[in-house]
Protein backbone atom coordinates (compact mmCIF):
# COMPACT_ATOMS: atom_id res chain seq x y z
CA UNK A 1 0.00 0.00 0.00
CA UNK A 2 2.81 2.16 0.56
CA UNK A 3 4.26 1.70 -2.44
CA UNK A 4 1.23 2.63 -4.64
CA UNK A 5 0.98 5.67 -1.84
CA UNK A 6 4.51 6.73 -2.54
CA UNK A 7 5.73 5.33 -6.14
CA UNK A 8 9.07 6.53 -5.49
CA UNK A 9 9.66 3.98 -2.29
CA UNK A 10 8.37 0.64 -5.34
CA UNK A 11 11.00 2.34 -6.83
CA UNK A 12 13.81 2.52 -4.50
CA UNK A 13 12.81 -0.97 -3.54
CA UNK A 14 12.64 -2.60 -7.17
CA UNK A 15 16.14 -1.00 -7.98
CA UNK A 16 17.12 -2.06 -4.86
CA UNK A 17 16.56 -5.89 -5.60
CA UNK A 18 17.38 -5.30 -9.05
CA UNK A 19 20.85 -4.38 -8.45
CA UNK A 20 21.55 -6.60 -5.29
CA UNK A 21 20.54 -9.61 -7.71
CA UNK A 22 22.74 -8.20 -10.74
CA UNK A 23 25.59 -7.75 -8.55
CA UNK A 24 25.64 -10.32 -6.67
CA UNK A 25 28.14 -13.34 -6.60
CA UNK A 26 26.13 -15.28 -4.19
CA UNK A 27 23.84 -18.22 -4.78
CA UNK A 28 21.15 -17.01 -2.89
CA UNK A 29 21.14 -13.62 -1.50
CA UNK A 30 17.95 -12.78 -3.46
CA UNK A 31 15.57 -11.61 -1.79
CA UNK A 32 13.03 -13.30 -4.16
CA UNK A 33 13.85 -16.91 -3.44
CA UNK A 34 13.28 -16.15 0.28
CA UNK A 35 10.43 -18.22 0.92
CA UNK A 36 9.43 -15.90 4.13
CA UNK A 37 9.62 -12.52 1.85
CA UNK A 38 6.79 -11.04 0.64
CA UNK A 39 9.37 -10.44 -2.72
CA UNK A 40 8.95 -14.42 -2.71
CA UNK A 41 5.16 -14.49 -3.89
CA UNK A 42 4.67 -15.11 -7.26
CA UNK A 43 2.48 -12.21 -8.35
CA UNK A 44 5.01 -9.66 -6.51
CA UNK A 45 7.93 -11.41 -7.70
CA UNK A 46 7.02 -11.19 -11.24
CA UNK A 47 5.84 -7.90 -11.95
CA UNK A 48 9.33 -6.94 -9.70
CA UNK A 49 11.45 -9.48 -11.57
CA UNK A 50 10.17 -8.51 -15.03
CA UNK A 51 10.28 -4.83 -14.79
CA UNK A 52 13.29 -4.30 -12.29
CA UNK A 53 16.05 -6.39 -13.96
CA UNK A 54 16.58 -5.61 -17.75
CA UNK A 55 17.27 -8.53 -19.77
CA UNK A 56 20.79 -7.70 -20.16
CA UNK A 57 21.58 -7.64 -16.46
CA UNK A 58 19.59 -10.55 -15.56
CA UNK A 59 22.52 -12.40 -17.56
CA UNK A 60 24.01 -14.45 -14.44
CA UNK A 61 26.65 -12.04 -13.49
CA UNK A 62 29.45 -13.31 -11.84
CA UNK A 63 31.38 -10.26 -11.45
CA UNK A 64 31.07 -8.11 -8.12
CA UNK A 65 32.57 -4.84 -9.76
CA UNK A 66 29.98 -4.72 -13.15
CA UNK A 67 31.00 -6.64 -16.12
CA UNK A 68 34.36 -5.83 -17.71
CA UNK A 69 34.51 -6.34 -21.47
CA UNK A 70 37.59 -4.54 -22.08
CA UNK A 71 40.59 -7.25 -23.33
CA UNK A 72 38.70 -10.02 -21.70
CA UNK A 73 41.05 -12.47 -21.15
CA UNK A 74 41.81 -15.37 -23.72
CA UNK A 75 42.17 -19.06 -23.54
CA UNK A 76 45.30 -20.01 -22.07
CA UNK A 77 48.07 -20.58 -24.68
CA UNK A 78 51.37 -22.59 -23.09
CA UNK A 79 54.53 -21.67 -25.47
CA UNK A 80 56.64 -24.92 -25.72
CA UNK A 81 56.18 -27.20 -22.38
CA UNK A 82 55.59 -26.62 -19.56
CA UNK A 83 59.16 -27.00 -18.68
CA UNK A 84 60.71 -25.07 -21.06
CA UNK A 85 61.51 -21.73 -19.61
CA UNK A 86 59.89 -18.43 -20.82
CA UNK A 87 61.68 -16.88 -23.78
CA UNK A 88 63.67 -14.38 -22.87
CA UNK A 89 64.13 -11.20 -24.41
CA UNK A 90 66.89 -9.55 -26.84
CA UNK A 91 68.62 -7.06 -24.39
CA UNK A 92 68.28 -3.52 -25.64
CA UNK A 93 68.97 -0.74 -23.12
CA UNK A 94 68.08 1.87 -24.84
CA UNK A 95 64.36 0.91 -24.06
CA UNK A 96 65.12 -0.66 -20.35
CA UNK A 97 68.88 0.83 -18.26
CA UNK A 98 69.41 3.79 -20.13
CA UNK A 99 65.56 4.84 -20.51
CA UNK A 100 65.04 4.22 -16.74
CA UNK A 101 67.84 6.23 -15.63
CA UNK A 102 67.03 9.51 -18.37
CA UNK A 103 63.80 8.92 -16.55
CA UNK A 104 64.73 9.19 -13.18
CA UNK A 105 67.15 12.17 -14.06
CA UNK A 106 64.54 13.69 -15.84
CA UNK A 107 62.23 13.19 -12.65
CA UNK A 108 64.54 14.62 -10.25
CA UNK A 109 65.85 17.38 -12.41
CA UNK A 110 61.74 18.99 -12.58
CA UNK A 111 62.05 19.74 -8.67
CA UNK A 112 64.35 22.18 -8.82
CA UNK A 113 63.71 23.29 -12.17
CA UNK A 114 59.92 24.16 -10.97
CA UNK A 115 60.74 25.73 -7.42
CA UNK A 116 63.84 27.50 -9.02
CA UNK A 117 62.13 30.27 -11.21
CA UNK A 118 59.68 31.32 -8.08
CA UNK A 119 62.05 30.73 -5.48
CA UNK A 120 64.54 33.41 -7.66
CA UNK A 121 61.71 35.42 -8.54
CA UNK A 122 63.24 35.95 -11.65
CA UNK A 123 61.95 35.40 -15.78
CA UNK A 124 64.53 34.21 -16.92
CA UNK A 125 63.09 33.30 -20.74
CA UNK A 126 66.25 30.29 -21.13
CA UNK A 127 65.02 28.28 -17.66
CA UNK A 128 61.74 28.85 -19.05
CA UNK A 129 61.97 26.49 -21.75
CA UNK A 130 64.62 24.21 -20.47
CA UNK A 131 61.43 23.81 -17.90
CA UNK A 132 59.03 23.37 -20.66
CA UNK A 133 61.29 20.94 -22.63
CA UNK A 134 61.87 19.05 -19.49
CA UNK A 135 58.24 18.67 -18.73
CA UNK A 136 57.14 17.82 -22.19
CA UNK A 137 59.66 14.84 -22.20
CA UNK A 138 58.14 14.19 -18.87
CA UNK A 139 55.05 13.56 -19.64
CA UNK A 140 55.79 11.96 -23.14
CA UNK A 141 57.74 9.07 -21.30
CA UNK A 142 54.48 8.90 -18.51
CA UNK A 143 52.09 8.57 -21.30
CA UNK A 144 54.70 5.68 -23.11
CA UNK A 145 54.57 4.05 -19.74
CA UNK A 146 50.56 4.05 -20.12
CA UNK A 147 50.53 3.00 -23.95
CA UNK A 148 53.07 0.04 -23.59
CA UNK A 149 51.11 -1.11 -20.18
CA UNK A 150 47.63 -1.18 -21.08
CA UNK A 151 47.75 -2.22 -24.78
CA UNK A 152 50.09 -4.82 -25.52
CA UNK A 153 51.79 -5.62 -28.54
CA UNK A 154 50.95 -9.35 -29.21
CA UNK A 155 47.35 -8.46 -28.48
CA UNK A 156 46.43 -5.53 -30.20
CA UNK A 157 49.55 -4.48 -32.59
CA UNK A 158 46.91 -1.64 -34.86
CA UNK A 159 46.03 0.05 -31.64
CA UNK A 160 49.47 -0.08 -30.35
CA UNK A 161 51.16 1.49 -33.42
CA UNK A 162 47.84 4.19 -34.13
CA UNK A 163 48.61 5.15 -30.40
CA UNK A 164 52.31 5.04 -30.64
CA UNK A 165 52.19 7.26 -33.49
CA UNK A 166 49.16 9.34 -31.77
CA UNK A 167 51.04 10.33 -29.22
CA UNK A 168 54.36 11.42 -30.50
CA UNK A 169 52.25 13.86 -32.63
CA UNK A 170 50.53 14.96 -29.40
CA UNK A 171 53.93 15.51 -28.56
CA UNK A 172 54.88 17.40 -31.17
CA UNK A 173 51.74 19.36 -31.10
CA UNK A 174 52.21 20.69 -27.30
CA UNK A 175 55.79 21.35 -28.34
CA UNK A 176 54.68 24.11 -30.88
CA UNK A 177 52.20 25.05 -28.68
CA UNK A 178 54.84 25.85 -26.04
CA UNK A 179 57.25 26.62 -28.41
CA UNK A 180 54.68 29.52 -29.87
CA UNK A 181 53.50 30.58 -26.23
CA UNK A 182 57.49 30.86 -24.83
CA UNK A 183 58.34 33.24 -27.80
CA UNK A 184 54.98 35.21 -29.05
CA UNK A 185 53.85 35.21 -25.10
CA UNK A 186 54.21 35.30 -21.89
CA UNK A 187 56.03 31.75 -20.82
CA UNK A 188 54.75 29.48 -18.86
CA UNK A 189 56.47 30.45 -15.51
CA UNK A 190 54.95 34.50 -16.04
CA UNK A 191 51.31 32.47 -17.14
CA UNK A 192 51.25 30.99 -13.84
CA UNK A 193 52.26 33.86 -11.72
CA UNK A 194 49.66 35.10 -13.26
CA UNK A 195 46.93 32.69 -13.08
CA UNK A 196 48.11 32.13 -9.25
CA UNK A 197 46.14 33.78 -6.63
CA UNK A 198 46.60 32.29 -3.39
CA UNK B 1 -14.18 -74.93 -8.56
CA UNK B 2 -14.62 -76.51 -5.41
CA UNK B 3 -10.96 -77.60 -4.49
CA UNK B 4 -9.97 -74.41 -5.88
CA UNK B 5 -12.05 -72.58 -2.86
CA UNK B 6 -10.92 -75.14 -0.46
CA UNK B 7 -7.09 -74.36 -1.00
CA UNK B 8 -8.15 -70.66 -0.78
CA UNK B 9 -9.48 -71.63 2.71
CA UNK B 10 -6.39 -73.38 3.85
CA UNK B 11 -4.35 -70.09 3.05
CA UNK B 12 -6.77 -67.84 5.16
CA UNK B 13 -6.68 -70.10 7.87
CA UNK B 14 -2.54 -70.49 7.60
CA UNK B 15 -2.33 -66.67 7.35
CA UNK B 16 -2.45 -65.65 10.70
CA UNK B 17 0.52 -68.38 11.59
CA UNK B 18 2.27 -66.62 9.08
CA UNK B 19 1.86 -63.10 10.42
CA UNK B 20 2.83 -64.49 13.77
CA UNK B 21 5.76 -65.78 13.48
CA UNK B 22 7.48 -64.38 10.43
CA UNK B 23 5.80 -60.63 9.32
CA UNK B 24 5.49 -59.73 13.03
CA UNK B 25 5.07 -56.03 11.95
CA UNK B 26 5.10 -53.49 15.00
CA UNK B 27 1.39 -52.25 15.48
CA UNK B 28 -0.63 -51.68 18.96
CA UNK B 29 -2.49 -54.40 19.05
CA UNK B 30 0.85 -56.21 18.53
CA UNK B 31 2.40 -55.05 21.69
CA UNK B 32 -0.64 -54.64 23.48
CA UNK B 33 -0.61 -58.24 23.26
CA UNK B 34 2.78 -59.45 24.26
CA UNK B 35 2.62 -56.45 26.81
CA UNK B 36 4.66 -52.95 26.78
CA UNK B 37 8.37 -53.20 26.03
CA UNK B 38 10.37 -52.22 28.95
CA UNK B 39 12.00 -48.73 29.43
CA UNK B 40 15.26 -50.76 29.68
CA UNK B 41 14.75 -52.21 26.26
CA UNK B 42 13.78 -48.51 24.59
CA UNK B 43 15.98 -46.34 23.04
CA UNK B 44 15.82 -42.57 22.60
CA UNK B 45 17.64 -40.46 19.36
CA UNK B 46 18.70 -37.43 21.40
CA UNK B 47 18.20 -34.55 18.88
CA UNK B 48 21.58 -31.82 19.06
CA UNK B 49 20.03 -29.04 20.97
CA UNK B 50 21.38 -25.70 19.65
CA UNK B 51 24.59 -24.27 20.94
CA UNK B 52 23.70 -21.36 22.87
CA UNK B 53 27.81 -20.81 22.73
CA UNK B 54 28.40 -21.44 18.59
CA UNK B 55 30.48 -19.19 16.66
CA UNK B 56 28.92 -19.59 13.44
CA UNK B 57 30.58 -18.25 10.84
CA UNK B 58 29.61 -18.18 7.16
CA UNK B 59 32.23 -19.09 4.32
CA UNK B 60 31.77 -17.69 0.68
CA UNK B 61 34.10 -19.96 -1.42
CA UNK B 62 34.71 -19.67 -5.35
CA UNK B 63 33.55 -22.95 -7.13
CA UNK B 64 34.23 -23.76 -10.74
CA UNK B 65 34.05 -27.23 -11.95
CA UNK B 66 36.08 -27.72 -15.33
CA UNK B 67 33.89 -31.31 -15.84
CA UNK B 68 30.97 -28.53 -16.53
CA UNK B 69 33.03 -26.08 -18.68
CA UNK B 70 29.50 -24.40 -19.89
CA UNK B 71 28.44 -23.68 -16.33
CA UNK B 72 29.64 -20.09 -14.70
CA UNK B 73 32.08 -19.74 -11.73
CA UNK B 74 29.53 -19.72 -8.52
CA UNK B 75 30.48 -19.00 -4.92
CA UNK B 76 29.04 -21.39 -2.32
CA UNK B 77 28.45 -20.56 0.84
CA UNK B 78 29.21 -23.18 3.96
CA UNK B 79 28.84 -22.34 7.90
CA UNK B 80 30.90 -23.72 10.76
CA UNK B 81 31.42 -23.11 14.27
CA UNK B 82 34.27 -21.84 15.37
CA UNK B 83 34.47 -23.32 18.57
CA UNK B 84 34.56 -26.95 16.77
CA UNK B 85 37.44 -25.51 13.86
CA UNK B 86 40.87 -25.12 14.26
CA UNK B 87 42.28 -21.16 14.38
CA UNK B 88 43.55 -20.91 10.82
CA UNK B 89 41.39 -20.81 7.56
CA UNK B 90 42.85 -23.54 6.25
CA UNK B 91 42.01 -25.79 8.99
CA UNK B 92 38.38 -24.31 7.78
CA UNK B 93 38.81 -25.60 4.50
CA UNK B 94 40.26 -29.01 5.70
CA UNK B 95 36.88 -29.36 7.49
CA UNK B 96 34.72 -27.98 4.88
CA UNK B 97 36.33 -30.36 2.69
CA UNK B 98 35.97 -33.39 5.57
CA UNK B 99 32.75 -33.21 7.14
CA UNK B 100 30.58 -30.45 4.56
CA UNK B 101 31.43 -31.32 0.89
CA UNK B 102 34.04 -33.43 -0.32
CA UNK B 103 33.95 -32.09 -3.96
CA UNK B 104 35.70 -28.66 -2.42
CA UNK B 105 39.28 -28.40 -4.16
CA UNK B 106 42.49 -26.94 -2.79
CA UNK B 107 46.14 -27.13 -2.66
CA UNK B 108 47.55 -27.73 0.86
CA UNK B 109 50.93 -29.49 2.37
CA UNK B 110 52.63 -28.40 5.25
CA UNK B 111 49.89 -26.52 7.22
CA UNK B 112 52.83 -23.99 8.56
CA UNK B 113 53.80 -21.65 5.76
CA UNK B 114 56.55 -23.20 4.67
CA UNK B 115 55.51 -24.76 0.71
CA UNK B 116 53.15 -22.38 -0.57
CA UNK B 117 50.63 -24.31 -1.50
CA UNK B 118 47.83 -22.79 -0.03
CA UNK B 119 47.57 -19.57 -1.28
CA UNK B 120 44.44 -17.67 -2.59
CA UNK B 121 42.85 -14.65 -2.02
CA UNK B 122 41.25 -14.52 1.37
CA UNK B 123 38.89 -11.22 2.45
CA UNK B 124 40.76 -9.54 -0.40
CA UNK B 125 44.24 -10.04 0.07
CA UNK B 126 46.75 -12.82 -1.09
CA UNK B 127 48.00 -14.93 1.40
CA UNK B 128 48.68 -18.47 2.91
CA UNK B 129 45.15 -19.90 4.00
CA UNK B 130 47.52 -21.61 6.97
CA UNK B 131 49.27 -18.45 7.97
CA UNK B 132 46.09 -16.84 7.82
CA UNK B 133 43.72 -16.58 11.07
CA UNK B 134 39.68 -16.98 11.00
CA UNK B 135 38.54 -13.48 11.84
CA UNK B 136 36.26 -13.80 15.19
CA UNK B 137 33.93 -11.76 14.02
CA UNK B 138 30.95 -13.71 13.18
CA UNK B 139 28.94 -11.39 11.56
CA UNK B 140 31.66 -10.52 8.72
CA UNK B 141 31.28 -13.34 6.05
CA UNK B 142 34.55 -14.63 4.85
CA UNK B 143 35.52 -14.86 0.98
CA UNK B 144 37.99 -16.85 -0.31
CA UNK B 145 38.88 -16.58 -4.07
CA UNK B 146 41.29 -18.50 -6.16
CA UNK B 147 44.75 -15.85 -6.55
CA UNK B 148 43.67 -13.13 -9.09
CA UNK B 149 44.35 -12.76 -12.60
CA UNK B 150 45.19 -16.88 -12.58
CA UNK B 151 43.82 -19.58 -15.49
CA UNK B 152 41.73 -21.38 -12.78
CA UNK B 153 42.18 -25.45 -12.78
CA UNK B 154 39.42 -26.19 -10.30
CA UNK B 155 37.55 -24.17 -7.71
CA UNK B 156 40.43 -22.04 -5.60
CA UNK B 157 43.26 -24.02 -7.64
CA UNK B 158 45.52 -21.70 -9.75
CA UNK B 159 47.65 -22.72 -13.24
CA UNK B 160 50.99 -21.50 -12.03
CA UNK B 161 52.60 -22.66 -15.39
CA UNK B 162 53.82 -19.58 -16.45
CA UNK B 163 54.75 -18.10 -13.19
CA UNK B 164 57.24 -21.61 -12.97
CA UNK B 165 58.24 -21.05 -16.53
CA UNK B 166 59.49 -17.53 -15.62
CA UNK B 167 61.26 -18.65 -12.83
CA UNK B 168 63.18 -21.38 -14.97
CA UNK B 169 64.03 -18.38 -17.51
CA UNK B 170 66.12 -16.35 -14.77
CA UNK B 171 68.43 -19.75 -14.11
CA UNK B 172 67.77 -20.06 -10.45
CA UNK B 173 70.69 -21.77 -9.68
CA UNK B 174 74.81 -20.63 -8.46
CA UNK B 175 76.74 -20.08 -12.06
CA UNK B 176 80.38 -20.04 -11.92
CA UNK B 177 82.67 -20.91 -13.87
CA UNK B 178 85.80 -21.12 -12.03
CA UNK B 179 86.50 -24.03 -9.94
CA UNK B 180 86.03 -23.46 -5.93
CA UNK B 181 89.90 -22.19 -4.70
CA UNK B 182 90.10 -24.34 -1.94
CA UNK B 183 88.56 -27.70 -4.36
CA UNK B 184 85.82 -28.26 -2.32
CA UNK B 185 83.56 -24.82 -1.75
CA UNK B 186 82.92 -21.43 -2.24
CA UNK B 187 82.94 -19.51 0.84
CA UNK B 188 81.17 -16.68 1.88
CA UNK B 189 81.97 -13.80 4.24
CA UNK B 190 79.44 -13.11 7.00
CA UNK B 191 78.41 -9.70 5.35
CA UNK B 192 78.38 -11.53 2.15
CA UNK B 193 75.66 -13.88 3.43
CA UNK B 194 73.92 -11.45 5.30
CA UNK B 195 73.06 -10.17 2.08
CA UNK B 196 70.61 -12.99 1.40
CA UNK B 197 69.09 -12.87 4.24
CA UNK B 198 65.31 -11.50 2.85
CA UNK B 199 65.88 -12.95 -0.06
CA UNK B 200 66.27 -16.88 0.27
CA UNK B 201 63.32 -17.25 2.43
CA UNK B 202 60.66 -16.76 -0.86
CA UNK B 203 58.53 -19.84 -1.17
CA UNK B 204 57.31 -19.01 -4.84
CA UNK B 205 53.49 -18.91 -3.10
CA UNK B 206 53.01 -16.11 -6.06
CA UNK B 207 51.14 -13.86 -3.86
CA UNK B 208 52.91 -11.05 -4.28
CA UNK B 209 53.08 -11.71 -8.62
CA UNK B 210 49.44 -12.19 -8.57
CA UNK B 211 48.54 -9.13 -6.47
CA UNK B 212 50.74 -6.89 -8.67
CA UNK B 213 48.58 -5.12 -11.48
CA UNK B 214 51.30 -4.77 -13.49
CA UNK B 215 51.48 -8.74 -13.83
CA UNK B 216 48.14 -8.86 -14.48
CA UNK B 217 48.17 -7.11 -17.57
CA UNK B 218 51.85 -8.25 -18.80
CA UNK B 219 51.97 -11.81 -17.24
CA UNK B 220 53.11 -13.00 -20.53
CA UNK B 221 56.03 -10.39 -20.52
CA UNK B 222 57.09 -9.06 -16.65
CA UNK B 223 58.97 -11.41 -14.80
CA UNK B 224 56.81 -10.40 -11.42
CA UNK B 225 57.86 -9.52 -8.02
CA UNK B 226 58.36 -13.06 -7.24
CA UNK B 227 61.21 -14.17 -10.00
CA UNK B 228 62.48 -10.54 -10.13
CA UNK B 229 63.40 -11.08 -6.24
CA UNK B 230 64.79 -14.77 -6.75
CA UNK B 231 66.61 -12.49 -9.69
CA UNK B 232 68.22 -10.38 -7.22
CA UNK B 233 68.89 -13.22 -5.20
CA UNK B 234 71.72 -14.48 -7.38
CA UNK B 235 72.50 -10.83 -8.31
CA UNK B 236 74.00 -10.34 -4.91
CA UNK B 237 75.46 -13.78 -4.37
CA UNK B 238 78.75 -13.16 -3.98
CA UNK B 239 79.75 -16.49 -5.09
CA UNK B 240 78.04 -16.20 -8.77
CA UNK B 241 79.89 -14.81 -11.55
CA UNK B 242 77.22 -14.36 -14.14
CA UNK B 243 75.73 -11.33 -13.22
CA UNK B 244 76.33 -9.30 -16.40
CA UNK B 245 74.67 -11.91 -18.17
CA UNK B 246 71.25 -12.02 -15.71
CA UNK B 247 71.11 -8.14 -16.16
CA UNK B 248 71.73 -8.15 -19.66
CA UNK B 249 68.67 -10.68 -19.40
CA UNK B 250 66.10 -8.18 -18.01
CA UNK B 251 67.76 -5.12 -20.11
CA UNK B 252 65.01 -4.34 -21.59
CA UNK B 253 61.43 -2.41 -21.14
CA UNK B 254 59.23 -5.37 -20.44
CA UNK B 255 61.18 -7.99 -18.20
CA UNK B 256 61.68 -5.32 -15.26
CA UNK B 257 60.64 -2.32 -15.74
CA UNK B 258 57.46 -2.61 -16.29
CA UNK B 259 57.24 -2.15 -12.34
CA UNK B 260 55.71 0.86 -11.37
CA UNK B 261 56.89 0.48 -7.76
CA UNK B 262 53.10 -0.02 -6.55
CA UNK B 263 54.29 -1.99 -4.08
CA UNK B 264 51.47 -4.71 -3.35
CA UNK B 265 53.86 -6.64 -3.27
CA UNK B 266 55.90 -5.71 -0.15
CA UNK B 267 52.01 -5.36 1.53
CA UNK B 268 50.69 -8.52 0.69
CA UNK B 269 54.00 -11.48 1.10
CA UNK B 270 52.35 -13.71 3.57
CA UNK B 271 56.50 -14.23 4.82
CA UNK B 272 57.12 -10.59 5.17
CA UNK B 273 59.52 -10.32 2.64
CA UNK B 274 60.05 -7.08 0.55
CA UNK B 275 60.41 -7.70 -3.31
CA UNK B 276 59.83 -3.82 -3.73
CA UNK B 277 63.12 -3.38 -2.31
CA UNK B 278 64.95 -6.06 -4.14
CA UNK B 279 63.33 -4.90 -7.44
CA UNK B 280 63.99 -1.42 -6.50
CA UNK B 281 68.02 -2.83 -5.75
CA UNK B 282 68.31 -4.50 -9.72
CA UNK B 283 67.21 -0.77 -10.95
CA UNK B 284 69.75 0.93 -8.92
CA UNK B 285 72.37 -1.40 -10.06
CA UNK B 286 71.41 -1.87 -13.94
CA UNK B 287 71.31 1.70 -13.54
CA UNK B 288 74.64 3.26 -13.63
Amino acid sequence: MTSIVRPAMLQKTCFAAASRRAFSTKLSSNPATNPTSVLSRKVVRNTFARDAVPGSMRVAAFHASGRRSLLPALPQVVQGTANDPAPVPTPSPSHGSYHWTFERLISAGLVPLTIAPFAAGSLNPMMDAILCGTILIHSHIGFESIVIDYIPTKRLPKTRVLFWWGLRAATVLVGVGLYEFETNDVGVTEAIKRIWKA
Amino acid sequence: MASLRATSRLFTAARPAFRQSIRSFASVSDTAKGGAVPPSKTSTIKEPTHDPEAKIKTFHIYRWNPDEPTSKPRMQSYTLDLNKTGPMMLDALIRIKNEVDPTLTFRRSCREGICGSCAMNIDGVNTLACLCRIPTDTKQESKIYPLPHTYVVKDIVPDLTQFYKQYKSIKPYLQNSTPPPNGKEYLQSKEERKKLDGLYECILCACCSTSCPSYWWNSEEYLGPAVLMQSYRWLADSRDTKNEERKSQLDNSMSLYRCHTILNCSRTCPKGLNPGLAIAEIKKEMAF
